[in-house]
């Protein structure tokens, strides 16, 4: 029987757009079910976002502040969604994105075999993973960008100057649970969440464990970054002055006597030998306890310092977290892209 | 052209190796056939073979001389592993837009015919075609593009008997009409006979024979004979297995081609395949190899080229 | 496991009925006046078998010079077997001149094997009928008779051509066959 003609030994690539289609039609369950959790989510911020919006232009625009129409309007304004105003809420959004998505893209593969077939295609192994891990990053990531703006657009009454002296609500953009829902972090967290899950599931090679994986790593850097790295993406500002405004992001306060540190938080037996708790009726208008003994100190020679971070460092911030979560993602991309390269079957 | 040449390879896992020291060209245009019991390291070497695995010890070309796992390599090679890997979720037509895709070259009428020959809807999702029916779809989507080697892991060893002959069939008309060469695995002998006609014989990780199935029947046979004598005729002989009664016994031996007469007592007969490969697999350090393999084989080996 | 269905459109490629006998057998292919037949048990190899069936057919006129034989990928695909097999098989019968190829048609008989005319073959028929009426008389079961035919077959032709191998059945390496 003859054998078949030689062809030629070095052959083109195939074009990229082909994997369009297949990375859709292998994972349109997935990359619906996304679009249908971020649709529905997003109508539904949409809807409660208009009466927010609404309550804020009515108690914002109400004279003067203070007098009783207008705390009733604030107080109305105050007590809308309070569950969704602190963000925590969103925070699991770009882990489930990135572990539904990412996590099964190779662990599916490669726990039922389908990677026998895959990788033996005329696409070849490599080009295969990257097409697929930069179109499904690329639509995780925009899906991710849109839903913040909404979420941006959302919560924007809570940053407005001048809150406070309306006695109206007043968030720090950097807060934890906020900061990372607006600019560009949420899709940013949203593709390191990706990458994670990508690099999970090529380690990992099941897909349920892949996914918890994610879930797991995910949570650890994120509570990591929002509780030490983003308090010093900038060197603080340190004040003398009491009156930090309600935007900002307060790290710390503590006393200073003779710019010495003395201490945190005044001790209670230093407090009860100068500073002792006033008759009840001594003294006019809204004296709080913390005023009175902040008064107390600064008498006797004690100076409060606060260390924070401004409001207006707000897209510093975003670029510097975000640049870095994308370089994160990057590498774990590249890495799993190479251990694809290396590994076995 | 051999479509697959191997030198020196080896594969490890761990501490174990799976494969050591595997020598072989295939040439092109044969039905070869890789047997040996379970474990030998048969998926192993296709593995390494169309470029799933990277060797740990020498090397594999295939078609002629490409680095195993290239994309030229891929282009010419169309594998099917064991239990037939299809996305299950996907439905048949899918599944040919899928290969169709990922390959350059794809004859869509030619599955789509085969297809409607077989009675595969192309609406069904695969994971409710039957084993036989998942089994053909996999292999008409290889033979779709046209490949130059068609390398099946164990295709057969989970069907009926009715499934069987229609893959079978189905491979050999390939190999009949477009010249496709084959490399099936398998762990059952008796069918390969009439479909092989170039062994290779796996064990423990080696390769203990390799050759054209014409060549290696032609060069042994079964001598059969008295106990009494069987040492002294057996002297001159490359005996591969003997298999002794208390009065008679029969000697599986090596010749190098030609038809040497027996003595008075003795009685020759033709090997088959299936005897022959069981023998080899008694006897752990026989071997019959091409080429200028091990120094005792050599003269042999030049007497069978 | 389940059994497939039977498949619905054949074209060219049929699944075989397992026989009840010990070859396997597929209806007949437009465009070849014989099947081929293999006989897995009998021990001769396959592409052997495939030329006595050549030879036998020519010899009861089943095939006639001028017809064409089965093509290739039509026994390769009714019977299972390697394709070099049907190759080789074609390939001993141009040898002895029996059919040649033509490209891309097929392969066609040329010629025809000489044998007995049809009276001849009555006589012969009747003289064998006879002997096997006295072979079954004295005591012989159908395995001695065929064992007896075949050692005076063997004999006479070994007396005849003057040596241990015979043209049609050896060929290249092939060991001796024992009766």
């Amino acid at each position: 029987m003859p054998a078949r003609p030689e062809q030629n030994a070095s052959v083109r690539p195939l074009p990229w757009r082909r994997m369009i289609w297949v990375t859709w039609r292998q994972h349109r369950f997935a990359l619906t079910g996304v679009a249908v959790l971020l649709g529905g989510l997003a109508v539904y911020v949409w809807l409660v976002g208009r009466q927010l919006h609404h309550a804020y232009a009515l108690a914002s625009a109400c004279h003067p502040a203070g007098s009783p129409v207008c705390s009733v309007l604030a107080s109305s304004f105050q007590s809308m969604d309070v569950q969704l105003s602190n963000g925590f809420v969103w925070q699991p959004l770009p882990a489930l994105i990135g572990a539904f998505i990412g996590a099964p893209l190779l662990a599916r593969e490669l726990e039922t075999g389908t990677f026998r077939y895959a990788w033996t295609q005329g696409f070849g192994r490599r080009r295969w993973t990257l097409a697929k891990l930069v179109l499904l990053a690329t639509t995780v990531t925009a899906a991710a960008a849109a839903f913040s703006v909404l979420l941006s657009w959302y919560y924007q009454p809570y940053f407005t100057a001048g809150n406070q002296g309306r006695f109206l609500t007043a968030l720090s953009p950097l807060a934890s649970g906020l900061f990372d829902l607006r600019g560009v972090v949420f899709a940013a967290w949203t593709l390191a969440a990706f990458a994670i899950g990508a690099l999970a599931g090529v380690l990992i090679r099941r897909v349920v464990p892949a996914i918890v994986a994610t879930l797991v790593a995910y949570a650890g850097l994120a509570l990591a970054a929002a509780t030490f790295l983003r308090q010093h993406y900038l060197t603080a500002l340190v004040t003398k002055n009491v009156d930090v405004p309600g935007t900002a992001l307060v790290l710390s306060q503590w006393w200073t006597k003779g710019s010495q540190f003395a201490f945190g938080r005044a001790p209670i037996t230093l407090l009860q030998r100068i500073c002792p708790p006033p008759p009840p009726k001594a003294g006019p208008g809204n004296f709080s306890k913390s005023d009175f003994v902040g008064q107390c100190l600064s008498r006797h020679g004690y100076t409060q310092l606060t260390s924070y971070q401004p409001a207006s460092r707000f897209w510093s911030f975003q670029l510097i977290e975000g640049s870095w979560l994308l370089a994160l993602s990057l590498l774990l991309i590249g890495v799993t892209i190479w251990l694809v390269h290396r590994r076995t079957a | 052209m051999n479509v697959i040449e191997a030198s020196g390879l080896g594969k490890r896992y761990g501490g174990t190796w799976a494969l050591r020291e595997c020598s072989l060209a295939i040439p092109a245009g044969h039905v070869a056939a890789l047997v040996g019991p379970n474990g030998a390291g048969k998926t192993t070497l296709l593995n390494l073979a169309v470029g799933l695995m990277a060797p740990s010890a020498g090397s594999v070309t295939v078609l002629g001389g490409l680095p195993a796992g290239s994309l030229a390599a891929l282009d010419g090679i169309a594998f099917v592993a064991q239990d037939t890997p299809l996305y299950k979720n996907l439905s048949v037509a899918d599944m040919l837009h899928l290969t169709r895709n990922l390959n350059r070259r794809f004859d869509d009428r030619y599955v789509r015919s085969r297809l409607d020959d077989l009675g595969i809807p192309l609406q069904r999702k695969a994971a409710r075609l039957s084993g036989g029916q998942q089994a053909q779809l996999a292999l008409n989507l290889a033979l779709a593009r046209r490949p130059r080697l068609l390398v099946l892991d164990e295709p057969v060893a989970m069907l009926d008997p009715i499934a069987r002959h229609d893959f079978m069939a189905t491979v050999l008309t390939a190999a009949a009409d477009d010249g496709v060469s084959v490399l099936l695995s398998s762990h059952v002998l008796a069918e390969l006979e009439r479909v092989a006609d170039y062994l290779v014989l796996l064990s423990h990780g080696r390769v203990q024979v390799a050759g054209d199935v014409d060549d290696l029947l032609a060069c042994h046979r079964v001598v059969t004979g008295p106990t009494a004598q069987a040492d002294r005729y057996s002297e001159g002989l490359n005996v591969v297995h003997a298999r002794r009664g208390e009065a008679q016994v029969h000697f599986l031996v090596r010749t190098n081609g030609s038809a040497d007469p027996v003595p008075q007592g003795w009685e020759a007969h033709p090997v088959g395949l299936e005897e022959l490969a069981l023998a080899y697999l008694r006897e752990p350090g026989a071997a019959a190899l091409p080429g200028p393999a091990r120094g005792d084989d050599a003269q042999l080996s030049a007497a069978m080229q | 496991m389940e059994i497939d269905k039977p498949v619905s459109k054949p074209s060219g490629a049929e699944p075989s009925r397992l026989d009840a006998g010990s070859g396997e057998g597929s209806p007949a292919v437009a465009g070849s006046a014989i099947e081929f037949r293999l006989d897995p048990s009998s021990g001769v190899p396959t592409y052997l078998q495939l030329v006595q069936q050549v030879e036998h057919a020519l010899r009861l006129g089943y095939l006639k010079p001028g017809d064409q034989l089965p093509k290739v990928r039509d026994a390769v695909a009714s019977l299972v077997i390697n394709p070099n097999t049907v190759l080789k098989a074609y390939r001993n019968l141009e040898a002895k001149g029996l059919a040649a190829g033509r490209p891309g048609q097929g392969t066609f008989i040329t010629a025809t094997l000489s044998q007995a005319g049809l009276p001849e073959l009555t006589g012969l028929r009747r003289a064998l009928s006879g002997w096997v009426v006295s072979a079954d008389a004295a005591g012989l079961d159908d395995s001695a008779i065929v064992a007896l035919f075949t050692s005076v077959l063997r004999d006479f032709r070994e007396r005849h051509d003057g040596s241990a191998g015979r043209p049609d059945t050896a060929d290249g390496g092939e060991a001796e066959r024992v009766a």
